[in-house]
């Protein structure tokens, strides 16, 4: 057995930067084991990818091309994998932890009588890995036993991949054997729910304005940052009252509960009423001007000073970042 | 001839045909009558009986027939004039029955009371002074009801009722023109007959009106279940509350039928002064059509019937229709028990209440917010645990442990309670009382809610508890009994009244205006404890509807976690009207209320009064602590 | 059809977590338990085909004796029967030990469909129902919100990342792993568990199911976070703080 292998996962026509965190968390395993970090690409067409690969501080950079790889099926990737491994036998796998390794991998792990530590956080000495447990209230460490090659996919952010340096990798293409036959599933194209009615309960962002915002006429300010983070626009139940925002968009225990990503609170102090709609949400944000607005107590990160001046500064930041 | 005499007229010995026909008209009145009024006695008994039901102990209800039947206390205070003219037509009747007994035995030849004889002569007088006044009550009736007009009479003019009244004037007429008449003479004698028809004409129509109430309400008031929104127990297995007519207990098909359409319940009614399709009248009502055309024992859903689905749904609970009632409608089982026959049984899908009984099944606070964010509070704010040593277990509530404003009234009762030295702790994990699970008519979670809790308070051996919610205290108090012994629990304006005049005295100038909440006020009668702390903090303003007549924030009923209401706001309503009264400040005692209050003064901007709980306007005289 | 929904009874959502003395596992000392989330929404999807198409829901579920009342719960939520694996010592499994346990009791039911919730709240692997297809030999999806039957067997609606979904077709019999959220749960009813009384519940062992239990990776040892949730409230200039927010959100919060 040899070699860590970084399953390179595509992200509109790159790789996405999950899947860098993955080389680099599979770099922080090669530092302990000595083992060399190689990376896989699957799909009908691999090129690009593979080209972009080739310029990360890898060993080897493999093309596993076939035209039952173009759309992802769970069926035809667990096949592919299963002949890399194969035909590699790898130390370690690491995969990044999206929503397509999770359909995946477990079965692929199963297939060769492993277990897939899933979510890791952090890895140590060991190697032990760390990842949540308890929704988040507890934190395990765990240990991969017996023999076989471990599998392992790392959370989103938990790992920096601008350290990363440059490389040249070896790349070559291997092409699976895989029969239409094998594959038991028939996926459909991607498509977003219809935008005729607004669903705050499965907006991943929102921007929400309360009283703070003083005017109908500052929300487009508060629109512009939604606009920047991609989320959508929501109230307090005062601006709704009032009639700047239609009904639907008010969260609130009389109007939407919702649990986006982050939940940016401008100019919203805190009643119960408000803080039953949000507490789902994963992170929140509190802009306000009061230091001892209630808000402050349920948000994560907070901002106090004039909602005039922090949110177009807010909204330039994202964009930079984003750029 | 027509000049007046002290001794009433009695007509000449009457012939034996006219005997044979007073008999013959009596016997036809009589079963006619009955012929109806073995039916509603039939419906009543056919009814389920009402489990959990005893009789004993007497005293309470020999009290309540005595207050609000024998004197008519409930109807006369609270529409005093109506009230005071239906006294005297009662009354008229109560003094009448004598008269009216040896009305008939003079007719059949036996009269057993004299008008020349002094007890006779001294009785007739008086009744001739209660038929005076209940001539005069029945006319004032008269003129409410076909002239004045109010609303909640219901916008159908009742011409029975004028009927009614018309006969009653003229039983009363006969009665009094008999005191002008000469004796035994040709006056006396059709007098005598056209009092008899009246009575007689009066006497079948009973059963088949609303004067029904005439037979039915004592013992509808004597019977009551007692206690305020006392929600019977569900008996066996197949008992998932009001569902179908099977489901109709004797006392609510007793009830049903006692309803005289008063309509004071849908008069003080907060959903039906904000545009909601609720009518607590008409759901009374529509249960007396039911049982009239179905009957007690028929499968037929309630809920098709009586109202629309969701109208039950639409009570805040607030009980100022039980409490209206004249003629002892319990109004609250009845609500509770159509929602406990939706929910029980899985038929009442609401998005809210949905979420509202999962987070509850699931062990989640009603406000469904993570229990981390209560113990940083506790560990915020200092307090310390209740471990067994302590006086009082504070109780926190949903509100008090997650709602900014609740939690700043429990710090500022902690600062009032560390201030007298009394001693106290907070359990490190509280469950919802299961206020809200049983108001909505989920025994399930609300069964398994209460057990919970009083094993864990048996467990931390909690003697005492001391709560800022009324909601917490009435279902600790009265609703968890029926699965266990609950711990005394007391709401803090019973204990900070007890302390007040241990506490700095505090300036008077302050405008206060207090709002009795529903569940402290008519489902607890504590009414003076909270006004003794208003009085100690400021001047106190009363309300245009104050103690029991108090008008709802709309909260309660677990309408506080079911999402916006149709119709006007009822928290605007009454908002709107404590503003109004222009005193600087308005008073809370319930941490909802307040809540409620809070988002509606929202509206009025610049210049709306403060709103502060009772406990904070104690602990605001109280000497600033080292830390702050 | 016919329909397994694999449960799981995880701590109450509310629970407080202690670790256990020897730092293995949580203290289930005064726990209290309730059905796990995405479970629920399993169930209620394969409650909502049977309504649709006729059938039987089969719960099954593997724990120690205290996993009972989450299947009465399940039974009083519309469940004909459950089949309980009775063994104590599931902390001491991986996923694919519990897999293995799980598709050993299934596979006598030949079921037209196995449900699950997608992850667990405890441990919150989301690897079961994958491992379990794989060991039936059936085809699977994940992240399901919504079910449909079709004539040559069912067509999923599956999320994706960033709000976007697709729709798979599949053929039966099939594993679904359920996302939470994708339709309205029911309650729990008194007229519900009234009735669950009377329901089969079959109790099967891990031993007479012929798993063990050696795990491939072994939690070594548990512990709390080291600091609770707080506020940081970011200093300086709006630019400044606007600057420390987006880095916030981006590497230590991961939501951007």
């Amino acid at each position: 057995m040899s070699g860590i292998w970084v399953v390179l996962e595509e992200r509109e026509g790159r790789i996405g930067r999950i899947s860098l965190e993955a080389v680099a968390a599979a770099q922080l395993l090669g530092a302990q084991t000595g083992q060399p970090v190689n990376a896989a690409v699957l799909g009908a067409q691999t090129g690009a990818l593979a080209a972009e690969a080739a310029a990360l501080p890898l060993a080897r950079v493999v093309r596993i091309e076939h035209g039952l790889l173009g759309a992802y099926t769970a069926d035809g990737f667990v096949l592919a994998l299963q002949q890399l491994i194969a035909m590699e036998s790898p130390t370690h796998l690491v995969f990044p932890h999206t929503y397509q390794v999770r359909d995946y991998a477990p079965a692929l792990a199963a297939r060769l009588g492993q277990v897939l530590i899933g979510d890791v956080t952090a890895i140590g000495e060991g190697p032990v890995f760390t990842r949540q447990l308890m929704q988040g209230r507890l934190a395990g460490a765990y240990r991969h036993a017996g023999g076989g090659p471990c599998f392992v996919s790392v959370q989103a952010g938990a790992f920096r991949a601008d350290g990363l340096g440059a490389g040249s990798a070896e790349v070559s293409l291997f092409t699976p054997a895989i029969e239409a036959t094998q594959i038991r599933t028939r996926p459909g194209e991607r498509f977003r729910a219809s935008a005729q009615t607004v669903d705050l309960g499965s907006a991943p962002m929102i921007v929400s304005v309360g009283r703070g915002i003083k005017d109908a006429a500052n929300l487009p300010m508060a629109q512009e940052l939604a606009t920047a983070l991609g989320a959508e626009l929501a109230a307090s139940r005062p601006i709704c009252d009032a009639g700047w925002l239609p009904m639907e968009r008010q969260v609130g225990s009389s109007g939407q509960t919702v649990s986006p990503k982050l939940y940016v609170a401008i100019g919203i102090s805190g009643a119960i009423q408000h803080l039953v709609g949000i507490k789902g949400s994963q992170c929140i944000v509190a802009i306000n001007k009061d230091p001892d607005a209630p808000i402050f107590e349920a948000a994560d990160y907070g901002i106090v000073g004039d909602l005039f001046e922090v949110v177009p500064a807010l909204t330039e930041a994202v964009k930079a970042g984003k750029g | 001839m027509f000049a007046f005499h002290l001794q009433l007229a009695e007509p000449p010995a009457f012939s034996l045909l006219e005997k044979v026909l007073v008999a013959a008209l009596t016997l036809t009145s009589g079963s006619l009558f009955w012929r109806r009024f073995r039916v509603v006695l039939g419906k009543i008994l056919q009814s389920k009986k009402d489990p959990g039901f005893s009789i004993f102990p007497l005293g309470r209800r020999v009290a309540d027939f005595l207050w609000e039947v024998v004197f008519q206390v409930k109807v006369i205070r609270q529409r005093p004039l109506p009230g005071l003219a239906h006294a005297a037509v009662f009354w008229g009747f109560c003094a009448f029955a004598l008269v009216t007994l040896n009305h008939f035995a003079v007719g059949m030849g036996f009269g057993f009371l004299s008008p020349e004889g002094w007890f006779g002569q001294f009785y007739f007088d008086v009744a001739a002074a209660f038929a005076l006044a209940c001539a005069l009550g029945i006319l004032a009736l008269f003129v409410r009801r076909f002239l004045v007009r109010p609303g909640w009479l219901g916008k159908k003019l009742s011409y029975e009722s004028g009927f009614i009244a018309f006969l009653i004037f003229v039983l009363m007429a006969t009665y009094l023109a008999g005191f002008f008449v000469a004796e035994a003479g040709a006056g006396a004698r059709a007098l005598w007959w056209a009092h008899t028809l009246a009575l007689l004409t009066f006497l079948p129509i009973i059963p088949h009106t609303k004067h029904l109430h005439l037979v039915l309400s004592p013992a509808t008031v004597f019977l009551s279940r007692g206690g305020f929104s006392a929600i019977p127990p569900l008996a066996g297995d197949e008992d998932f509350g009001l569902v179908s007519g099977q489901d109709l207990t004797r006392l609510v098909t007793l009830q049903a039928y006692s309803c005289v359409e008063c309509g004071r319940c849908t008069e003080h009614c907060p959903a039906a002064n904000t545009g909601k399709l609720l009518n607590p009248k008409e759901v009374i009502l529509n249960l007396r059509s039911y049982l009239n055309e179905f009957g007690p024992a028929s499968e037929k859903p309630l809920v098709e019937s009586l109202a629309a689905p969701e109208v039950p749904f639409q009570c805040t609970t607030c009980g100022a229709c039980e409490y209206q009632c004249p003629v002892g409608i319990e109004h609250l089982p009845i609500l509770v028990g159509l929602r406990r026959g939706a929910v029980n049984t899985g038929e009442w899908d609401d998005e809210y209440g949905s979420k509202l009984f999962l987070g509850l099944e699931r062990g989640s606070n009603p406000l469904g917010i993570p229990a981390a964010e209560r113990d940083k509070f506790i560990q915020k704010a200092g307090l310390p645990f209740f471990d067994g040593t302590q006086e009082y277990c504070l109780w926190l509530g949903c509100m008090g442990a997650y709602d900014p404003k609740g939690r700043e009234i429990v710090t500022d009762l902690a600062r009032v309670l560390d201030h007298l030295g009394v001693t106290y702790g907070v359990l490190r994990k509280e469950k919802c009382t299961g206020d809200a699970a049983r108001r909505l008519g989920n025994d399930l979670v609300f069964q398994q809610l209460a057990e919970a809790n009083l094993e864990a308070m048996a467990q931390s051996e909690v003697k005492k508890v001391l709560s800022i919610c009324p909601h917490c205290v009435r279902t600790m108090r009265q609703d968890w009994k029926e699965f266990g012994a609950p711990p005394e629990a007391e709401h803090h304006s019973e204990f900070l009244a007890r302390v007040a005049d241990r506490l700095p005295k505090q300036p008077k100038e302050e405008t206060i205006v207090y709002h009795d909440p529903c569940y402290l006020g008519r489902y607890r009668d504590v009414y003076e404890e909270p006004r003794t702390v208003v009085r100690a903090a400021g001047q106190l303003v009363e309300a245009p509807r104050s103690h029991e007549r108090s008008f709802c924030c709309g909260a309660g009923g677990g309408l506080a976690f079911l999402g916006e209401e149709t119709g006007e706001r009822v928290s605007k309503v009454r908002t709107a009207e404590l503003v109004a009264t222009g005193a600087a400040t308005i008073g809370t005692a319930c941490p909802f209320c307040n809540s409620m209050f809070r988002d509606a003064l929202a509206e009025q901007g610049e210049g709306a009064p403060q709103l502060l709980d009772i406990a904070q306007l104690t602990a605001r005289a109280l000497p600033q602590s080292p830390a702050s | 059809m016919k329909i397994i929904v694999a449960i799981k009874q995880v701590p109450e959502r509310d629970a407080q977590i202690r670790v256990d003395a020897a730092a293995h596992w949580i203290d289930e000392v005064g726990l209290q338990w309730a059905l796990n989330e995405s479970d629920a929404y399993a169930l209620e999807e394969a409650l909502q085909l049977k309504e649709k198409h006729g059938g039987e829901v089969i719960v099954l579920t593997a724990g120690p004796e205290r996993v009972g009342p989450t299947i009465r719960e399940a039974l009083a939520k519309g469940a004909d029967r459950a089949i309980h694996v009775d063994c104590g010592d599931l902390g001491a499994r991986d996923a694919l030990g519990v897999a293995r346990l799980l598709a050993a009791a299934a596979r006598p039911e030949a079921a037209d469909l196995l449900l699950t919730g997608l992850q667990s709240d405890d441990l919150g692997q989301g690897q079961t129902g994958v491992i379990v297809a794989e060991l039936l030999g059936l085809p699977h999806a994940t992240l399901i919100l919504h079910v449909e039957k079709t004539d040559n067997g069912l067509s999923v609606k599956r999320e994706l990342e960033e709000g976007w979904f697709q729709q798979i077709e599949l053929p039966t019999p099939a594993v679904l792993t359920v996302q939470s959220g994708g339709s309205k749960l029911r309650y729990a009813t008194l007229m519900g568990i009234k009735r669950a009384k009377m329901k089969e519940v079959r109790t099967v062992t891990a031993a007479e199911l012929g798993v063990d239990a050696a795990p491939v990776a072994v939690l070594e040892r548990v512990a709390l976070p080291q600091k609770q949730k707080s506020t940081q409230i970011l200093p300086g200039s709006p630019k400044e703080a606007a600057a420390a927010l987006v880095e916030k959100l981006k590497f230590e919060a991961r939501v951007l």
